[in-house]
């Protein structure tokens, strides 16, 4: 991803499904201002479970945007990656037929848990009914690549595909895949992370984690940097982007809204937080060097933000750690606290919010959260403008991955 | 569905099991025509499959999942279905 390389990965399209829009639009309208979805769950099934408030995509159609024949064979997680699969192709225009050749676009996606209420349907016919009753595409709905194969086939994208299970950070390391198969030859791929953690089964999959948020109240279940932190909100839906190599996104006249510039993950182990703080760090480092990038340059980041008092701790030694004397001055900013974490889909989406920031000049505020307990300059209550030119997005996951994503903004010109 | 798969039967399976909308009349007249033409791909015909041994309560050829076109599957299911009446 070196800035002097032949082949530089630019992001020209964005697509979004989540909790505060369906559409790229809303999302960032929504984002921009701090509005706060977050709501008691009310998915059928759900209600019993100490899970009590969690980010719904709600008002989602999927047969308004996706074809039956793809709808019958997939899960919910899959319904919204291929509709913000589609939302980031149209933002680029990029289609395999006008395109020319299928074998340069690929696609990449991350996925936490795959699909979950799909598989619950399936099992209770299993349980309820006999094995006969089982559907053949349980074979393929439930499974974390679902996503990346219905995308492509629906899209007729042949070239490099793949799935990232690397945990939340997952849908960083991503990007960076996506990235380092343009740096090898591939013309565009379509990546991204959509999740639909919040039918009955896979809520029950998350009741064991203790970081997850146990309140009742909405507006206090998900308040990360604060001494009033409790754990974190889980979310469904997510983002797709459509990421090219710089000069064949030029040459067809599209626009470059982002420089995918540097990555880094590390890994420091499970639900052991303290420890994330010498590994976020790290990948901070590393991110800013690939990205040829001084702490210094860095405009903005987005916090991962996780809710639990050590890991927010952690997280804001880290930010000191890596940017050195320069963490003082930068503002940092949680969006997701409005929209609850989607897992894989959060740091994704958190990505798309950079891109959208850096082209809007505006800092998102952080919803919700207002009293902040660390040394970071966490944006609140409303946006602030500001110009910004380098966006840096972090991500750990619950299992111990943690990851960095540098993001330059683009000249936004199609030539 | 006892005794004998009608195209509209057919037709039907497609679109509850595959989501595969297609008109009967179609079906019946392409004779050529292949499921991959329709858009219904191994998966979809298993599940046809599995769906017509539920209701049939008796198995179906083990090469039913491997027809190429509606005419071949109504064909091999007809003959199993009015051999067992």
């Amino acid at each position: 991803m070196s800035s002097q390389g032949p082949r530089r990965a630019v992001v020209t399209g964005i697509g979004v499904v989540a909790p505060n829009g369906t559409s790229t639009e809303a999302f960032w309208k929504a984002t921009q201002e701090g509005v706060s979805v977050l709501d008691r769950v009310s998915r059928e099934g759900c209600g019993h479970l100490p899970l009590q408030v969690a980010g719904e995509v709600r008002g989602f159609d999927p047969g308004a945007v996706i074809e039956e024949r793809y709808l019958v064979q997939t899960d919910r997680f899959t319904h919204f990656a291929m509709a913000a699969a589609g939302l980031a192709l149209e933002d680029a225009r990029l289609d395999a037929q006008s395109h020319g050749s299928p074998f340069a676009l690929g696609v990449v996606t991350a996925a936490g848990s795959g699909g979950g209420e799909f598989g619950q349907r399936e099992l209770q016919r299993l349980w309820g009914q006999g094995s006969r009753y089982v559907g053949p595409y349980q074979s393929i709905a439930w499974f974390y690549a679902a996503s990346t194969g219905q995308i492509s086939i629906r899209g007729g994208f042949k070239g490099p595909c793949g799935v990232v299970a690397s945990d939340e950070a997952g849908g960083l390391d991503a990007l960076a895949h996506a990235a380092r198969n343009i740096r090898r030859g591939t013309d565009a791929v379509v990546v991204g992370a959509a999740e639909a953690p919040l039918a009955p089964y896979s809520i029950v999959c998350q009741l064991g984690y203790p970081d997850l948020s146990a309140s009742g109240d909405p507006a206090r279940a998900y308040l990360p940097f604060t001494s009033e932190a409790c754990g974190f909100v889980p979310a469904e839906g997510g983002a797709m982007l459509v990421v090219e190599e710089e000069s064949a996104a030029r040459a067809r006249g599209a626009a470059v809204r982002a420089v995918v510039a540097g990555h880094a993950a590390t890994f420091t182990g499970a639900s052991d937080w303290e420890k994330s703080r010498d590994g976020l760090a790290q990948a901070i480092r590393q991110a800013l060097e690939e990205a040829q990038c001084a702490p210094e340059e860095v405009d903005v980041v987005f916090a991962d933000a996780l809710g639990v008092p050590e890991a927010d701790r952690a997280e804001a030694l880290a930010i000191a750690d890596a940017l050195g004397a320069w963490a003082g001055n930068v503002p940092v900013s949680a969006p997701k606290t409005g929209t609850g974490r989607a897992y894989c889909g959060a740091p994704v989406l958190d990505a798309s919010a950079a891109v959208l920031a850096m082209e809007h000049g505006l800092v998102p505020p952080t919803p919700n959260v207002i009293d902040i307990c660390h040394d970071i300059d966490l944006v609140t209550t409303r946006a602030r403008p500001a110009e910004l030119r380098t966006a840096l997005v972090l991500s750990r996951g619950l299992m111990g991955s943690n990851a960095a994503l540098v993001l330059r903004a683009g000249d936004g010109n199609p030539s | 569905m006892t005794t004998h798969l009608t195209f509209d039967e057919l037709a039907a399976l497609m679109k509850s099991g595959a989501g595969v909308t297609v008109d009967p009349k179609v079906l019946e007249a392409r004779t050529e025509a292949t499921f991959a033409d329709y858009g219904l791909d191994s998966l979809g015909l298993l599940g046809i499959v599995g769906e017509l041994e539920n209701r049939s309560g008796s198995p179906m050829p083990p090469d039913a999942e491997q027809s190429r076109t509606p005419h071949e599957f109504v064909g091999l299911i007809n003959s199993v279905l009015t051999a067992g009446a």
